[in-house]
Formats: structure tokens, sequence, C-alpha cells
């Protein structure tokens, strides 16, 4: 149970996926202007992390070491085509504002990432709960920014008005200068506590 | 198919007003580990240029000569990476054979490239958009020129940044992400240079 | 002796490095292929109705007849109160009112954006002069900045107006032919007006064909 639990802590904290090494922000940071996109992007993202390192898990022990990188491609791929196809059937409104990102999350380095450094050499329960976490760890970030930017941007949360008209939208949070910003305050501040934590120790 | 909307336009606005790096956000990974030396960002650069520009041109004809004709244009993920991938490989492979400088210098950015999300993210989006032929070669060739360009003005800028003072929560990624937000902003200023219509 | 225990394992070997790997990917991307495929094939139905339906949405929006969000709800009032022109490309809508007398008329419009097309529905009065409403039906604009065309607050603002139209800047409009911009998107609001006035120019010379 120990071990579960360390597996499941571990990428929510300081090896986030995010903070520590900046994975994977590629597929998200476009679609953080408003928070319900972020939420169904991150939603995917779980679905597809938690999956495909189940899946890779169960095979390891078939997947011939030479085509390794070629088959973690597939499966990932092939999750992702699924959450692409019911987010067109089921929710087409908000799969026409996710465009061409939804099938970005092939190349989202965490994913292959957690294939290959966790999945390949882990029990499929294990890679479940790792993939769980890190898939996790990836979504609060994005959506604590997204809060950010479409509150700060817009006046708004989730669509609903929050910010009467007495505020002025700050525009540059919508567009891509704002991603940017927010995420490196975001980094600067988590780096910041950690590095005072390390400070306290000494 | 788009033929309203003229290549050399898309080209333009490919490298400065919808810059793939600095409008859509595509491409970070590298970008962000890579902008520390000039040299390699050019090396980078010139590799990501060379496959975009080509990969778009050969996923356009696989999408609309082959996807569409067999209705599996939903496989157009897999496939897109699959053809990236592979010329990729074809590329490495050749490059080793004919020129052992080439290689040493390009050889080992090439596997770095074939999971750049802005390479699969040109083929997505000139899908999307519905681009011609040219149209889309246009927009890979000048996608790759403006990614090459963002990386290339931050390699400069992180180089003086190296003797500048830095808060210590902010060194490495952070710094360079806000950097990256104050070039994106100073790229919006290019927005009305082009005219497409 | 020795030679014959190779001879086994090398081609056992042989098979494990060619032949499995070639077996393996075959395999498992047939397996991944098909329940790809299977999703697609059991939805391919609802898109498609999605779609038409989106169309028809938009047609009832630009009309400023409110919608059901139930599907069937929507086919029904759609076949009672619209009559689509001849064609297979349909150019314009005839709206109706109860009593099956034409209330106004829905153009269909086809225009060039910053990124890709952009195509839109805008309603009209049976003079093709104060407009009724306005959607937009495809477009690529960067989401965020130009995408905020189709945001109700742009959209609104053109009920009850009569073109041609000029851009202010946002939130400025006051005169009852100017038309809030968007900031930050100059490019995508002046092809959106090139595309509106095109269709208002046309509007009234279509309205006096479908009567």
């Amino acid at each position: 149970m120990g071990k579960v639990k360390k597996v499941f802590l571990d990428p929510l904290g300081k090896n986030n996926p995010v903070f520590a090494q900046i994975l994977g922000i590629c597929s998200t940071l476009a679609v953080t202007n408003r928070l319900d996109n972020t939420v169904v992007m991150t939603l995917g993202v779980l679905f597809t992390t938690t999956l495909s390192s189940f899946t890779i898990s169960l095979l390891r022990k078939y997947i011939p070491s030479r085509i390794r990188m070629m088959v973690e491609t597939l499966i990932i791929a092939s999750y992702v085509i699924v959450v692409d196809i019911v987010l067109r059937a089921y929710y087409p409104d908000i799969w026409k504002q996710l465009g061409p990102y939804v099938g970005l999350i092939i190349t989202n380095c965490i994913i292959m990432g957690r294939a290959e450094a966790f999945a390949m050499s882990n029990p499929p329960g294990l890679s479940l709960i790792d993939g769980l976490a890190s898939g996790i760890g990836y979504s609060y970030v994005l959506i604590a920014i997204a809060a950010v930017r479409e509150l700060l941007g817009s006046g708004t949360l989730w669509g609903f008005t929050v910010f009467g008209d007495w505020w002025t939208n700050w525009a540059v949070m919508i567009m891509p200068p704002g991603a940017f910003f927010m995420l490196a305050v975001f980094i600067w501040v988590v780096k910041g506590s950690i590095l005072k934590e390390e400070e306290e120790k000494k | 198919m788009n033929e309203t909307i003229y290549p050399v336009a898309i080209f333009f606005a490919a490298i400065f007003t919808n810059n793939i790096l600095l409008t859509n956000y595509l491409g970070m990974c590298s970008f962000l580990s890579v902008s520390k030396e000039l040299k390699t960002s050019l090396g980078l650069g010139a590799a990501v240029t060379f496959v975009m520009a080509t990969t778009t041109l050969l996923n356009w004809i696989v999408y609309h000569q082959l996807l569409i004709p067999l209705k599996l244009d939903y496989l157009r993920f897999i496939v897109f990476i699959i053809v990236i991938a592979a010329f990729v490989q074809l590329v490495e492979m050749i490059i080793e054979r004919v020129s052992e400088g080439l290689y040493a210098a390009l050889g080992i950015f090439l596997p770095l490239i074939t999971v750049n999300c802005a390479i699969l993210g040109v083929s997505l989006f000139m899908v999307i958009r519905e681009y011609s032929l040219a149209a889309s070669f246009a927009y890979g060739l000048g996608s790759g020129i403006g990614w090459s360009l963002a990386i290339l003005a931050m390699a400069g800028i992180r180089q003086k940044l190296a003797k500048a003072r830095v808060p210590k929560g902010l060194e490495g990624a952070g710094i360079t992400l806000i950097i990256t937000g104050m070039m994106a902003l100073a790229f919006m200023g290019f927005t009305g240079m082009i005219n497409i219509s | 002796m020795s030679t014959e225990v190779e001879k086994p394992k090398k081609k056992n070997l042989f098979f494990m490095e060619r032949i499995y790997p070639i077996f393996f990917m075959a395999a498992i991307t047939v397996v991944f292929i098909s329940v790809v495929s299977w999703f697609y094939l059991s939805t391919e139905d609802l898109v498609l109705l999605n779609e038409t339906l989106f169309l028809k949405r938009a047609v009832l929006y630009a009309a400023d007849i409110e919608a059901p969000d139930d599907g069937y709800a929507l086919e029904e009032l759609f076949q009672r109160r619209v009559r689509e022109s001849e064609g297979s490309d349909p150019l314009y809508f005839r709206i109706l009112d109860e009593q099956g007398n034409t209330q106004g008329l829905v153009l269909f419009t086809i225009g060039a954006g910053l990124w890709g097309e952009i195509n839109a529905v805008l309603g009209f009065d049976p003079a093709g002069e104060t407009m009724t409403g306005l959607e937009f039906t495809k477009q690529n604009e960067t989401p965020g900045l130009g995408a905020r065309i189709t945001e109700a607050w742009f959209k609104e603002q053109f009920r009850g107006k009569k073109g041609p139209f000029v851009m202010v800047p946002e939130g400025t409009a006051a005169a009852a032919n100017e038309l809030d911009s968007i900031t930050g998107a100059t490019r995508t609001s002046q092809s959106v007006l090139g595309i509106i006035n095109n269709a208002v120019r046309t509007a009234a010379a279509t309205a006096k064909e479908v009567n």
C-alpha cells in the first residue's frame, strides 16, 4: 500500500511533470484562455495517460525492444483518436473550439515519457496509478492557469460573469503572451516554495 | 479546396503574425531546452524547417490522395505521425551515409524532431483549414522559418541573460517563458502586416 | 555436435529479431485500428446529424426564432418555418411565420477570414434591409481573438440594425450603423465586416427575387 501511495503522490507534488520538466504544455496551453475548454482537454490527457500507461504495461513483456517507440506511439495515438471521435460526436461545440489540439495530445511528452520511464518496467496496476497521477498533476496546473486567464482576461469563470462592469478586461491574458507569463509566474511560485523548503532544511 | 487564400500571404503570416510557437504554442519542449546555445539552435531550426516543409507536403498528398478516397480520414493522426517518423528515420539514415559532417551537426536533432508537436500540429492545421497543396507547402515552410526565428532570437537573448541576475525561482524555465511572452507580445505588433483577401 | 545445437538457436534468434517484431506490429496495429474504427463507425451517423442540426440551428438563430434544444423539435420547427432555395447548395432560406407568410430571409455567405474561410448566415426582414440576426457556421480564426466573432455579444449587435456597416473600437458602437470590432483582432474584424457588407448589399436584390 505504501508503494501505491508513493507512486500516486509523487507526480502530484515536486515531480509534477509540468514544473519539473516543463513537459507537455504545448497541447493544452493554447486552450487555457477558457476554463471549460481546458477541463475537457485535461480530461482527454488524463484518459490517454492512464489507459496508455496501463495498456503498455500489460504488453511490456511482449513488445520487442526495437519497435518499442512505434508501438507506444500507436497505442497512445489510438486512445487519442478515440477521445477525438467521442468529443466530435457528443460535444461538437467544444470539439470545434479545441481544433487540432486534441490530436496534439499524441505528441505530449508526458505520455510518452511515463510510458518509457515507468510503464515499460512496472506492473499494470502501478502503471495505471502512475498514469492517473501524472495526468492529474498535469491537469491541476493547467486548470489553475486557465482559471486565472479567463478571470483576468474576460471577467468570467466557465462562462459565468464573475467580475462586473467595473472590471476592465486584461486583454493580454486571453492572448498568447498571457499564457506564457502565467506559466512563468506559476513556476516561480512553486520553485520559490521548493527552494524555501530546502533553505529551511539547511 | 480553399483557393481564396494565397500561399505567399500564408507564408509570411506563418512567420510573423501567426507564428507557430509564439501564437499557437507549439514546439515548446525542444524550444525551451535547446535555446540555451546559439549554434545548436541554428542547427535545430534548420532541421525543423526542412522536416516541417517536407512532411506537410507529404501529409497533404497522403491525406487527399489516400485517406479521403478510402474514407479513412479519421486515422490521420496515426498516419501523419508514421509519415513524420518514417521520414525522419529515412533522413537520418541518408545523412549518416552521405555526410559525416552533416550527421555530426544535425544528426542528433532528428530523433528530437519526431516528437516535436509543431510538426504534427502544422499538418493538422493544414487539414482543418483545408489548404491547397501550394498553400500547405507555404504554410509548412513558413512555420518552420517562424519557429527557427523564435528559437534563434531566444538563444541570442539567453546568451546575454547568462550575465544578468535572475531571481532563483525564475532560473531556467521561468525566465525563458517570460521572455517568450514578451516576444509573443512583440510579434503581435506585426498584425495588420499581412492582407489575406 | 556443437554446430547442430547452435543451428536451432540461431534460427530462434532470427525469428525473435526479425519475424516476431513484424508479426507483433502487424497484430497490434490490426487490433487497435479495429477498436478505433468501431468507435468511428458507431458515431458516424451522430456526427452527420450534429452537422445538419448545427446549420439549421444557425439559420433559426439568424432569423431570430428561438430554437428548441431537442433535435426532433428543432427539425420539426425547421420544416414548418423554413424553406431552402432550390439546388443542393443553399444560397438562401425563406423564413415563414406561423401562418405561412414570408417573414424574412436568411442568406448564406462565404468569405475569406484571416486564416481560412468564414461561412455565415445572415437574417433579414422580407425587404432585405433590416437584419434579424447573424450566425457563423464556419471559421478558423485565432481562438480567443478572431474567434470571438462567435461570441454572443458580437452576434447579438446585428439584430434590428441596417447595413452597410462601419466598425468602431470595441465597446464604443453608438450609431445605428456602427459595430463593435474585436480588440486585438483587427484583421478578422475587417474581413468579417467585408463579408457582412457584401451580403447586405445583395440582400435587397435577393429579397425581390424571392418575393
